[in-house]
């Protein structure tokens, strides 16, 4: 049963660089976007009936962005990762900031 | 002659392939509305398109996985040739009308099964048929995660599990952060996150799945000695598989993506995120270390996750058995139907065989065909509610799809 003790391997691996990548960064693209709604201010209903939005606060929206950038880049990663692949080439994360190393 | 039977027969299969699998990248989106159903198949061929492009990296040895018809480099085996190499091609003609009448069959029962493991079946099944039973490379040879066991059987009971697990934790977590936020927010920017993973879903496909029937192609060329060359594909190869591929995701499973995306669980744009994010990056990561998996058993497994993750959501657990007994049978159906394809056109025998085959394929696929226009699911119906429509899976008399009006 050498496959079983293989796969086992390969799962875990998949595993975590899943939760790492695939839980990751939509929780930063949720945070983001709770920086977002906290950066507009917040609005509140006035006696009339009127909704009134509250004071902004640019450091919300900053970091909102922020966030955001994060996560394309991620994305932009995944995507040059495909096309590397495809190309021959394997990305290497051993100098922290990706390389490239032909296979 | 041969040839063409089995080149046309191979994009048949890679367009099957296509519409078999929008619903992996596109059915969340669809579900809720954060794409037009038509916009969202377009996006997704292109994709698929591009995907088939940026895969120049060299399939010729697709077939390895699961059976031993082709040596290390990808070169047919020699005794296999020793006939002009019609024999082989009766087998790889073989394993793909298998792949194909499953591939509909499944879709006309709205059941999102995976294509490469109808593929490999149909494979299999041909190689048990025409070679016998050590014609099949069923357990590898233990130097590496390798043959039926390895390639198809363990990685299908692992990988749905993986990437529900991962939507699951990534849903849970988004919804604790996002609780309390105006809708205007969480919606709009939800639609992108959606897209956005949707997209790199897609092109993922593509990559993958057009090179299967590039490699198949080819291997018939090289076994017909119209190719030589084991470090390159034909253009024209790689051109017509990424197109068929493309064409098949245009035209969109509908009935599949109905199923994934309204059948399973109700999906909301956060979910959608979540599930689409986990597909992608458990797709990616496992391509990456070479543990090969069905992006559908992937797609299937997010979208089950991003439901159980959602506090308060309901899994609709008899649809989701029903899918996971489709994926149980998938290899030895397909398998089954290869093996009779090549028993019948090795007793026709030669070219009429191959024609008989073929013809075969043919009045299958019409049958099925029609057999869906009663009760049609197309972009207009694709997300009306699941409950009180009727089941696709147990409709003993045609449903007609349109009520007099």
């Amino acid at each position: 049963m050498h496959n079983f003790g293989f796969a086992l391997s390969g799962a875990w691996q998949v595993l975590l660089a899943g939760l790492a990548l695939g839980a990751g960064l939509p929780i930063l693209f949720a945070l983001g976007i709770r920086s977002l709604a906290w950066g507009a201010g917040e609005a509140s209903v006035n006696p009339s009936g009127v909704t009134a939005p509250g004071p902004r606060r640019p450091l919300g929206t900053a970091t909102g962005y922020l966030l955001f950038a994060v996560v394309v880049l991620g994305v932009v990663l995944g995507i040059t990762f495909i096309v590397a692949g495809g190309f021959g080439y394997k990305m290497s994360f051993e100098h922290i900031y990706p390389t490239f190393i032909a296979k | 002659m041969i040839l063409a039977l089995v080149v046309l027969t191979a994009l048949a299969f890679d367009f099957t392939n296509g519409f078999h699998d929008t619903a992996n990248a596109m059915a969340t989106s669809i579900a809720t509305k954060a794409l037009r159903p038509k916009t969202a198949v377009a996006l997704s061929g292109i994709l698929n398109l591009v995907g088939a492009f940026l895969s120049v990296e060299v399939a010729l040895t697709v077939t390895n996985a699961v059976v031993k018809i082709q040596d290390k480099t990808g070169a047919p085996k020699a005794e296999l040739l020793a006939d002009g190499g019609n024999g082989l091609m009766m087998i790889i003609l073989a394993g793909l009308v298998g792949g194909i009448i499953w591939n509909l069959l499944t879709w006309l029962f709205g059941l999102p099964s995976s294509s490469s493991h109808a593929l490999f079946g149909g494979l299999v099944g041909a190689c048990v048929a025409g070679l016998g039973w050590a014609g099949v490379n069923w357990n590898g040879d233990g130097s590496k995660l390798d043959g039926v066991v390895g390639k198809v059987l363990l990685p299908a009971v692992l990988s749905p599990v993986i990437a529900a697990l991962v939507a699951a934790v990534g849903t849970w977590i988004i919804f604790k952060i996002t609780a309390g936020i105006a809708a205007r927010f969480t919606d709009k920017g939800f639609r992108w996150g959606q897209i956005g993973s949707a997209s790199l879903v897609s092109l993922a496909h593509g990559t993958n799945d057009a090179q299967k029937t590039m490699g198949v192609i080819t291997l018939a060329l090289i076994a017909s000695g119209h190719w030589s060359d084991l470090e390159n594909i034909p253009l024209w190869v790689k051109v017509s598989a990424a197109v068929a591929i493309a064409l098949g995701t245009y035209l969109g499973g509908w009935r599949i993506i109905r199923t994934l995306g309204k059948g399973l669980t109700d999906i909301n744009p956060p979910q959608g995120t979540a599930a689409q994010s986990g597909a992608a990056a458990v797709i990616l990561a496992s391509s990456h270390l070479g543990f090969a998996l069905s992006t559908t058993h992937v797609a299937t497994g997010s979208v089950l996750g991003s439901g159980l993750g959602r506090p308060g959501a309901t899994v609709r657990w008899a649809v989701a058995g029903r899918m996971v007994a489709a994926w149980m049978i998938t290899l030895p159906a397909a398998g089954l139907i290869g093996a009779v394809t090549w028993w019948v056109g090795d007793a026709v025998g030669g070219m009429a065989g191959a024609l008989v085959v073929f013809a075969l394929l043919v009045l299958a696929s019409g049958a099925m065909w029609l057999r869906s226009r009663s009760g049609r699911i197309d972009h207009e119906n694709v997300n009306d509610d699941w409950d009180g429509s009727p089941d696709l899976a147990a409709v003993p008399t045609p449903v007609p799809a349109v009520a007099a009006n």
